[in-house]
C-alpha cells in the first residue's frame, strides 16, 4: 500500500487561555485519527469551531499537537522539509499588497528554492492556469476577493506540490468565480494532485471530494468514501432518457407486481449554480 | 503543473536546513515593503532637517561651531536610526500574523529562524540605507561648514598661520573616528532592532512591542549603574538586601548595556577614539544582536500561530 498524503494518528490539540483568569485548556481536536491517500479530494466538514482548522494548521506544522503525530507523505509535519511537497491556500488570504499578482508568484517561488528561467516560466504557466495572465503586472492592492483567492492558488502550486490544502477556497467569492475555483480544484484531482478541502460549501463539497470526514466539536464523527455516506440503502434511482408513457406505465406496473414500491417520480432538475452561470454567461454575450 | 514541466523537479532537490536564497526573498520582500511606509520618509526628513539646521545653530551657538554641527548631527542621526529602528521591526512580525501572510510562508518550507533572520536582515537593510542618507547630507553640511570656515581663516587670520590653520581644520573635520561613530549609531540602531524583534515574538500587538522595547532601551542606559552596584555594593555605599540585588542582577543580564554606545557623545566633543575600543563595542553589539535573535528565535518557535 502507498504512503498516504497524509496521516493524523491521535491527534489532540489544547489551547491554554493566556489570560490570567485560567480556567483550564481548551481541547480543539480530540484522539483525531485519519489518513487522506495519495491522488483524493478530501473534505473535512463542520461546523465553525469543530477543529478543522487547527488539524490544518497541524498538518502544516503551524501548530504543535499536544498529543500525537501527523505525516505528510510519511515525514513528520513538524519538519520544515514535509513542506516542500505541499501548497497552502489559507481562508481569506492576504498579501503583500505592494506586490504585483507577478512578484508575489515569484516571491513564493523563491521560498521553495526556485530562480532564473525556471521561475519564470513557471510563474507564467501558474498565472494563465488560474486566469490571471492580464492581471500579472497589477498590484494585488487592487485584486477582488475571487482574485485573491486565484493567486492565493497560484502561490500554493509554485513549487508544484503534491499536496493542496485549502481552508475554504470559494468563501466570499461571486458563483462565477466560485465554479472556476471549483473546475480549478477538478482539474487537480485528473492530474492526480492530493487535496484537503475545508468548506461550508456543501453542494460543492459533494461535486468535488471522494471522501469527506465530519468533525463536530474536536471529534471525528463520520468518516468514509463520499458516495458511501450520503446513498440510501435500500433505494436505487433510474434514470431514463426518452421513455415513453407506454414504457413508464410497463415498468410502473411490473415494480408493483415485484412488491418494491416507487417512492419518488419526477423531472431531475439541472443544479442553481449551473443555471445561474448559463444565464449570466448568455446575458454577458448578448451585451458584446 | 504536470510532472512534465522543467519547474516539476523543484520539490524533488534536497531540501536545505539553512538558505540563503529563502532568507534573501524575505529580506527583500520586507525592504521593500518598509520602504514604501510613509513613516520612513517622514523621519529620514525630520532627521535630515535637523543636520542641517546644526549649521545654522554652529553660527549661533557661543560653542565650538564644529562641536556643534557634529553634536546636533550626530544626535539627530542617534534619535532617529534608533526610532526607525523600533517602529519599523515592530511592524513586521504582527502585521504578517494579522494578514496572516506569515500563514502562507511558514507553509513553504521556510524554518522559523530564517523567517526571522530575513525580516530582521530587511530592517537592517533600511537601517543602512537610512544612515548611509544621513551621512551623505551630513557630509555635505560638514563640506559647507568647513569651506566657511576656510574662508573665514583666509580672510582673518595672519598671513603666515593661514595654512596650519586650514590644515588643522581639514584634519579635525572628516576623520576616521567620525565614520567610526556613524558606525556606532548604526550598531546601536541594530541592537535595538533586534531586541524589539525579540519582544515582537511573544507580544501581542505592535504597541505593546514598542512601549516593552524602548522601555528596555531606557533601562538599558541604567545598566552600568545596576552592575557597579550589584558588583560593589559596598563601594557604592549600599546595604543591599537580597531581593534588591536579584533585581539589579536582572537588569545586568536581560537589558542591553546602552551606555556602550555613548561613546558618540565623546566623538561629538571631539575626542579621538582609539580604533580597538571600536572593535570592542563592535564585538559587544553583535554579541547582543546574536543574543537577542536566539532568544526571540527560541520564543518564536514555540508560539501557536
Amino acid at each position: 500500500m502507498s504512503t498516504p498524503a497524509i496521516s493524523i494518528q491521535n491527534l489532540t490539540k489544547e489551547f491554554t487561555p493566556p489570560s490570567v483568569l485560567k480556567r483550564g485548556a481548551i481541547t480543539a481536536v480530540r484522539n483525531l485519527s485519519l489518513n487522506v491517500e495519495a491522488g483524493h479530494v478530501y473534505g473535512l466538514l463542520g461546523p465553525n469551531g469543530s477543529g478543522k482548522s487547527t488539524t490544518m494548521k497541524v498538518v502544516l506544522g503551524l501548530v504543535t499537537p499536544t498529543a500525537g503525530k501527523t505525516f505528510i507523505f510519511g515525514k513528520d509535519s513538524r519538519d520544515v522539509e514535509s513542506r516542500e511537497a505541499v501548497g497552502f491556500l489559507p481562508e481569506n488570504p492576504y498579501f503583500y499588497k505592494f506586490l504585483t499578482g507577478e512578484e508575489t508568484v515569484h516571491f513564493y517561488g523563491k521560498l521553495c528554492g526556485i530562480r532564473g528561467k525556471m521561475l519564470n516560466d513557471r510563474t507564467r504557466e501558474l498565472l494563465a492556469l488560474v486566469g490571471l495572465e492580464d492581471a500579472a503586472h497589477r498590484r494585488v492592492g487592487g485584486y477582488s476577493k475571487g482574485m485573491l483567492q486565484r493567486i492565493g492558488l497560484a502561490q500554493a502550486l509554485v513549487q508544484d506540490p503534491r499536496l493542496l490544502v485549502l481552508d475554504e477556497p470559494t468563501a466570499g467569492v461571486d458563483p462565477a468565480g466560485s465554479r472556476e475555483i471549483c473546475d480549478l480544484i477538478l482539474k487537480f484531482k485528473a492530474r492526480g494532485l492530493t487535496v484537503l478541502l475545508c468548506s461550508h460549501l456543501l453542494s460543492q463539497v459533494q461535486e468535488i471530494c471522494d471522501r469527506i470526514g465530519i468533525m463536530h466539536r474536536g471529534e471525528l464523527v463520520r468518516e468514509g468514501p463520499l458516495d458511501q455516506l450520503i446513498a440510501i440503502e435500500n433505494q436505487t434511482e433510474l434514470v431514463l432518457e426518452n421513455a415513453s408513457p407506454e414504457l413508464l406505465k410497463e415498468l410502473r406496473a411490473k415494480i408493483a407486481s415485484s412488491g418494491a414500491r416507487v417512492v419518488g417520480e419526477g423531472r431531475p432538475q439541472q443544479n442553481l449554480e449551473r443555471y445561474f452561470l448559463e444565464v449570466t454567461s448568455d446575458a454577458k454575450k448578448s451585451n458584446q | 503543473m504536470t510532472a512534465t514541466t522543467p519547474s516539476a523537479t523543484a520539490h524533488n532537490s534536497a531540501h536545505k536546513l539553512f538558505s540563503l536564497g529563502r532568507v534573501s526573498a524575505i529580506a527583500g520582500n520586507t525592504l521593500r515593503d518598509l520602504v514604501r511606509q510613509k513613516v520612513f520618509y517622514f523621519m529620514l526628513v525630520f532627521a535630515l532637517v535637523l543636520i542641517g539646521t546644526s549649521l545654522a545653530m554652529a553660527v549661533l551657538s557661543f560653542q565650538g561651531q564644529l562641536q556643534t554641527v557634529m553634536d546636533v548631527s550626530l544626535g539627530a542621526m542617534s534619535v532617529f536610526t534608533m526610532l526607525l529602528a523600533v517602529l519599523s521591526t515592530a511592524m513586521v512580525l504582527p502585521k504578517d500574523i494579522e494578514d496572516r501572510t506569515l500563514y502562507t510562508i511558514l507553509a513553504k518550507p521556510v524554518a522559523r529562524f530564517e523567517y526571522l533572520l530575513g525580516k530582521l536582515s530587511g530592517v537592517v537593510l533600511m537601517l543602512l540605507i537610512a544612515t548611509l542618507l544621513m551621512t551623505v547630507f551630513f557630509c555635505v553640511v560638514l563640506w559647507f561648514w568647513q569651506g566657511r570656515e576656510i574662508a573665514n581663516i583666509s580672510t582673518f587670520a595672519q598671513p603666515h598661520l593661514v595654512d596650519a590653520e586650514v590644515a588643522k581644520v581639514k584634519a579635525g573635520t572628516f576623520t576616521g573616528t567620525l565614520f567610526g561613530g556613524i558606525g556606532v549609531i548604526f550598531l546601536r540602531a541594530v541592537v535595538c532592532s533586534a531586541l524589539t524583534l525579540m519582544v515582537s515574538t511573544f507580544a501581542t500587538s505592535w504597541l505593546f512591542t514598542v512601549i516593552v522595547a524602548l522601555m528596555m532601551i531606557l533601562i538599558g542606559h541604567l545598566v552600568p549603574i545596576a552592575r557597579s552596584v550589584w558588583m560593589d555594593p559596598m563601594q557604592a555605599g549600599v546595604d543591599m538586601p537580597w531581593h534588591l540585588s536579584l533585581f539589579l542582577r536582572v537588569i545586568t543580564v536581560f537589558f542591553p548595556d546602552m551606555q556602550l554606545f555613548n561613546i558618540v557623545d565623546d566623538i561629538a566633543v571631539g575626542t579621538h577614539v582609539a580604533a580597538g575600543i571600536f572593535g570592542q563595542v563592535a564585538a559587544l553589539g553583535g554579541g547582543y544582536v546574536a543574543i537577542y535573535v536566539l532568544v526571540a528565535y527560541l520564543f518564536f518557535a514555540w508560539r501557536e500561530l
